[in-house]
């Protein structure tokens, strides 16, 4: 008895959630919600539907023994499938986009990290090579004849690349993120910083440069809390070489779009 | 033999530090490549890993001594047993900190030897002196407090609750140094303006390192966390035990214990939130390029994942509820003022709008919070609105209702893309319901889900005290709730222990020290969840096996009968 009333609660109650997925996906439509967040509406009224099924349930039997364990194991596979796929059903970053940025980020940082290493090798070999022909000399002033092979330096390469120093700076904006706080090309930053269009006519070289190296020197008008809170991070000059600093105000400096409404800086230190 | 055993563990664990430190003096050492996992991946197990046992071993000592002190006060003896149950578990448990403690050590000195020689230098007295007599002074008041137990009783007990304070504060200040580190990796100290932090570091002192931007908030998180981690926990060793039980008297146990385990559980649990915001926050407030990192680019999906979750939680958490008040005889009789219900169902609305206009701290947001929480609850006892209720069944399913809308709420992203730079208009809000993926939304929408089950709480305690309540007789449906409570809570916190670790993006140390191997990119939301599940079900299978091994359900002796119907009020 208990089980047939149950039974009915349950068709009930996913005919109810049909009908009320239904009716908010319509209105999301009328709004012009994308499909995507249709089908959210739609799969949230159903967990509703369940929820409100599961309140209603009769009572679970009592389990035991091997059936208790065994219950166990099915309820931990079926969390751990659930979990699994609903994290792989959202979408997913592509990390090779990411490991490719980080290759261009960290390239120069671990040429030069490379570089010190050798030159921390090269002065090693140095010091080696004094006391070696020291015992050589010893030796020879012994009466023993043997050689002495010196170790040649090994120079170090600078890895800094050339190119066009304007398209570098563009993919420096890419590296640093930039676009996460400022829109350009009307994409990008939602109202952390401001749009950048115009900055080349608003701002010279040095003083974009001032900007990067040192954010409080410069505040963008209309921008008063952002300025206040520090939101322009002060990181810049550990981070970046001068040589990409001076490719991104390149960039920067060529950005001189006038219809669109970069807000004023004004001088603050 | 037991204690030479767990000795012998102990020592292995500080041998490893010392080891550590030693190995820290050899320059230049070798890395490894970790088969099958790579580096990375191989040293986020271990350590996450032994973060949940530490998680345990600190939180559970919380959970006993308050059920401890409960059981002094009001001289019932249930509470003891609690109290000590969950130590003695906790004793086991102890050991696989420390040997996944000294794991962790060897998988990272072994997979990054050139970073962890730079972090050990960097923290040499906390990874040398401090933390290791910490370590050493926790395991001896632990083992005091365990084995001292029923020698201690009667006119002593207050010393045995003392030592257990103590042992907590001892575990307490060992979480807070060994958080010192962990934080300095994410928000390393910063240097005051126009100085390079790189070169602010060489000459920082180590009070400098520790007391970075994210080190108290991390503190008050992990702290909060492993509280919420000890009570579920509980609720899971209640769980196993109510259905290995073969007398009434032990199920009648265990259902109270589940029942206390869930409720302080979910006690902290509603905490929770706003130490993760305060901890987010003072993660942006370091760099403001780490929050459009989190929510909006490559860890936007993650927070989805976290909506989820803290959905789930709260769903089966207030479904405990729900269950246990089907069994409380005179429920019926309970009803709750309408104006509390509508409360409920226009929070998010008001919350929203309040906290867009006047953003918190704002004190006018205040008022409005305050009024919400305040007002519904004047205005069931003015006389003739007095009369205005709703059943305490019909104000669950409203809340539930709730969950469902606010968890929507939070869940709702500004675009279903991995990253926003890739939104286009067929995956993103229109333009007019953008409030929506906005943080006074989703503050809102937290709120609604803790202010909604503060009131289930709140009618559920009044059903206990004016119902009578047969304990054993629950559902046992409510025991697999228990157990689903404690499985999602462990997934969470790797869930997030994940986002914390990888806000540090392609650093070891944020902006300090980079990741030069190939593995320091994103891992993808899927990848995470496949090792986040897999690090929850060995952890679970070893507190499974600690709990079967330590208290044997169905094998225990018989205690007091406890099962009889009892006016809840008279206990």
């Amino acid at each position: 008895m208990a089980n047939q009333s149950f039974v009915k609660s349950v068709l009930k109650k996913t005919t109810l959630g049909i009908i009320i997925g239904v009716i908010v996906v319509v209105a999301a439509q009328q709004t012009h919600f994308p499909p995507v967040f249709q089908a959210m509406f739609f799969i949230y009224a159903m967990l509703g539907s369940a929820v409100f099924i599961l309140l209603d349930a009769p009572a679970m039997k009592r389990l035991e023994g091997i059936k208790a364990v065994a219950a166990l194991l099915v309820f931990y596979v079926l969390l751990s499938g659930m979990y699994i796929a609903g994290a792989s059903i959202l979408p997913q970053f592509d990390p090779t986009i990411e490991a490719g940025k980080i290759e261009k980020v960290l390239k120069m940082r671990k040429a030069r990290s490379q570089q010190g290493k050798a030159e921390e090798l090269i002065a090693r070999a140095k010091q080696l090579d004094e006391r070696a022909q020291a015992i050589s000399k010893l030796l020879r002033s012994l009466g023993a004849g043997a050689k002495v092979e010196v170790v040649e330096d090994a120079s170090a390469t600078s890895g800094a690349a050339s190119g066009d120093i304007v398209a570098l700076g563009k993919e420096q904006w890419e590296l640093q993120e930039c676009y996460n706080c400022h829109k350009l090309f009307g994409s990008g930053g939602k109202k952390r910083g401001p749009k950048m269009d115009n900055i080349g006519n608003l701002m010279t070289p040095e003083q974009l440069k001032e900007k990067i190296l040192f954010p409080k020197t410069w505040k963008a008008e209309g921008f008063d809390k952002q300025y206040k809170k520090g939101k322009m991070p002060d990181k810049y000059r550990d981070l970046m070489f001068d040589e990409e600093i001076d490719a991104l105000v390149a960039f920067l400096a060529t950005l001189r779009d006038t219809s669109v409404d970069t807000p004023k800086p004004i001088k603050m230190k | 033999m037991k204690t030479l055993h767990r000795s012998v563990w102990i020592i292995f664990g500080l041998m490893v530090c010392g080891a550590a430190v030693a190995y820290a003096q050899v320059p230049d050492a070798p890395s490894v490549d970790f088969p099958y996992t790579g580096n990375r991946t191989a040293v986020w197990v271990v350590a996450q890993l032994h973060i949940l046992f530490g998680a345990f071993i600190l939180g559970a000592p919380i959970f006993a001594v308050v059920a401890e002190w409960l059981g002094h006060k009001n001289n019932d003896p249930k509470y003891d047993r609690l109290a000590k149950e969950v130590i003695k578990v906790t004793v086991i448990l102890y050991s696989m900190t420390a040997l996944t403690g000294g794991l962790f050590l060897f998988v990272l000195l072994g997979t990054y030897p050139d970073f962890s020689t730079w972090l050990i230098k960097h923290f040499f007295l906390v990874f040398a002196v401090i933390y290791p007599l910490l370590f050493i002074l926790e395991t001896i008041i632990l083992y005091t407090y365990f084995y001292s137990w029923d020698s201690m009783k009667g006119s002593l007990k207050g010393r045995h609750i003392a030592l257990g304070v103590l042992l907590n504060i001892v575990g307490t200040i060992t979480l807070f140094v060994i958080d010192g580190p962990t934080s300095f990796m994410n928000t390393p100290a910063k240097a005051a303006e126009g100085v390079s932090l790189v070169e602010f570091i060489q000459t920082a002192t180590l009070w400098d390192k520790m007391a970075n931007f994210s080190w108290m908030p991390l503190n008050l998180h992990r702290l909060v966390g492993n509280v919420t981690f000890g009570g579920f926990i509980a609720g899971l060793i209640a769980a196993y035990m109510y259905m290995g039980s073969k007398t009434d008297e032990e199920r009648s146990y265990y259902d109270w214990m589940g029942f206390v385990g869930n409720m302080i559980g979910v006690g902290a649990l509603l905490l929770l939130p706003f130490m993760g915001y305060l901890l987010a926050y003072e993660l942006c407030d370091y760099d403001a390029s780490i929050c459009p990192y989190m929510m909006a680019d490559q860890l936007s999906m993650f927070f989805e994942m976290q909506g989820a979750m803290v959905g789930l939680i709260f769903l089966a958490s207030n479904y405990y509820i729900w269950l246990s008040l089907k069994r409380i005889e005179g429920v019926e009789q309970i009803r709750m003022s309408g104006f509390v219900a509508l409360a409920v169902l226009l929070m998010p609305a008001i919350m929203g709008f309040a906290w867009k206009m006047f953003p918190p701290p704002e004190w006018q947001s205040l008022i409005f919070l305050a009024a919400m929480v305040i007002v519904p609850g004047i205005l069931g006892r003015v006389p003739g609105l007095r009369n205005f209720t709703v059943s305490a069944f019909t104000m669950i399913k409203i809340g539930f209702l709730m969950i469902v809308v606010a968890d929507a709420i939070w869940m709702t992203p500004h675009g279903f893309v991995a990253t926003q730079g890739l939104a286009t208009h067929e995956v993103e809000l229109p333009e007019w319901a953008q409030e929506l993926a906005l943080m006074p939304a989703k503050n809102a929408a937290a709120f609604t889900l803790v202010f909604l089950t503060i009131v289930n709480y709140i009618m559920y305690n009044r059903a206990i005290k004016r119902g009578t309540i047969i304990w054993g007789k629950i559902d046992f449906a409510s025991q697999f709730v228990l157990i689903f409570l404690a499985f999602s809570a462990i997934w969470t916190m790797g869930l997030m222990g994940t986002v914390r670790s990888l806000t540090r993006k392609y650093y070891h140390v944020y902006n300090l020290v980079p990741d030069f191997t190939p593995e320091a990119f994103t891992p993808t939301l899927a990848y995470s969840a496949w090792w986040i599940t897999a690090i929850t079900i060995v952890f679970y299978a070893v507190v499974s096996f600690a709990i079967l091994v330590t208290l044997r359900p169905g094998g225990s002796k018989a205690v007091a009968p406890q099962g009889s119907p009892v006016p809840a009020e008279a206990k």
